[in-house]
């Protein structure tokens, strides 16, 4: 079996985007689903032709940038393999698209509405610019989709079918669709609503000359309400992994204040996490279907610095957060995130050293 | 005739998302296609779904686009010749 890297990620979201600023001087967006937060944009007329630029939707520009940008940063120009995860796909062009087949029959369909209206528009469009003909497939399983991308090209990758992969998590959103969601039992007491767009490079080594993130040890995914089939799940990743629980340095968590959502959290940490400081990164990125990657990709950017920043760490019993509190040094943290109390992902990573 | 030339141009504008763009920057007569505003194939399908919707004209051949599309007067003089709203 071949070891797994996680060469680099970036993202536009919440915080400053396409960087790791986010790490010494966060933003704190206020309020709860209902008061959405966009991403922070940069300025795409600096990063595309105005021809190319018109024809793009807000999530396209985001993704293809993002992964222009990694793509770079990781010295991969054509990667082996493109997997995508997304809740919604692109909802503002299918948005535009259904409403004119609704009001105005399906006669004026304009075609670039159409073409942008799918949830794998945005992993072909990305293998149209990359050149990939490679294997390319989108996930979309609600809180989990990147997950299953991820765990897609983790078992290619560690079973020498390809040697890299671009892995990406792209969410965005709407007011139409911000009016349906606070219609639904969609998490309406979390942090903040946000867009998702991160985009990272799989690889079964570190590029030459640089480090990687972080190593990606182990993924188990489990579907099932009961505790039992989470401490499996563990038991599994742990084993796969040739580590024991005492390797853990923490236990990333998606706590995110809505009280069904951190229900289950807390019952993981009392029944098996006992012990193990936990740590939140949806107070800094946000709610949104494909927030979790950007909850890995945080992850490995605490574990290529070697600690993580005192902010991220979970003070009381409570899930506050405690912003003046010391950094916390880690090598191995085991990232968990569930959807509805019944898709549970287990992501072990560790440092480079 | 003018008027429509000018409302045209601003309806295309809208409808291929011509960002940077306004209505006085396109020439009556300057090419749409290659050297001139630089559109594709995409965009005259665009430009086919501008014609039904706004002005009624149902192109039911897509090659017939090659001449009217050569610029914006031409289009409006095929418009003109041929709307039904």
């Amino acid at each position: 079996m071949n070891k797994v890297y996680l060469l680099d990620a970036k993202h536009i979201s919440a915080q400053k985007p396409l960087s790791e600023e986010w790490t010494d001087a966060p933003i704190y967006p206020s309020g709860s689903l209902s008061s959405f937060t966009p991403s922070i944009d940069p300025d795409y007329a600096q990063c595309f032709a105005p021809n190319v630029r018109r024809r793009l939707g807000k999530l396209l520009k985001r993704a293809l940038l993002a992964s222009r940008t990694v793509m770079e940063s990781s010295g991969i120009a054509c990667p082996d393999a493109i997997l995508t995860g997304t809740g919604f796909g692109c909802v503002e062009n299918t948005e535009v698209f259904l409403e004119a087949m609704t009001f105005e029959g399906e006669d004026c369909l304009k075609p670039t509405n159409f073409m942008q209206s799918t949830h794998n528009t945005i992993g072909s469009l990305i293998a149209i610019e990359t050149g990939c003909h490679g294997y390319n497939t989108t996930y979309t399983h609600k809180g989990v989709s990147f997950e299953s991308a991820l765990l897609d090209a983790f078992i290619r990758i560690a079973n020498g079918h390809i040697r890299n992969a671009l892995v990406g998590s792209y969410d965005e959103m709407t007011p139409h669709y911000r009016i349906l969601l606070n219609r639904t039992d969609y998490p309406g007491n979390a942090y903040f609503g946000s867009e998702t767009a991160l985009s990272a490079i799989l690889a079964d080594e570190p590029s030459e000359g640089s480090k990687a993130l972080c190593r990606i040890e182990a993924i188990e995914m489990i579907y099932g309400k009961s505790p039992q089939c989470i401490a499996t799940a563990l038991q599994r990743i742990l084993c796969r992994a040739g580590r024991s629980f005492s390797d853990l340095d923490a236990i990333m968590t998606g706590l995110n204040a809505d009280k069904a959502n951190d229900a289950v959290y807390r019952r993981a940490e009392a029944e098996l996490f006992s012990g193990k400081p936990l740590l939140q990164y949806k107070h800094l990125f946000g709610e949104s279907h494909a927030v979790s990657g950007l909850g890995v990709y945080a992850t490995a950017v605490c574990l290529q610095r070697g600690s993580v920043p005192g902010f991220m760490l979970v003070s009381d019993k409570k899930f506050r957060v405690d912003k003046l509190r010391d950094d916390l040094p880690a090598k191995t943290i085991l990232f968990y995130n569930h959807c509805g109390g019944k898709n549970h992902a287990l992501i072990l990573m560790s440092s480079c050293e | 005739m003018e008027d429509l030339i000018l409302e045209l141009k601003s309806e295309i504008i809208k409808a291929l998302n011509l960002e940077e763009i306004s209505p006085n920057d396109i020439g009556d007569d300057d090419p749409l296609f290659g050297d001139g505003l630089g559109l594709d194939s995409i965009d005259a399908l665009e430009l086919i779904v501008l014609m039904e919707k706004n002005y009624g004209i149902k192109l039911t051949d897509p090659s017939q686009g090659r001449d009217i599309f050569r610029s914006v007067r031409i289009m409006a003089e095929y418009i003109q010749a041929n709307r039904t709203k």
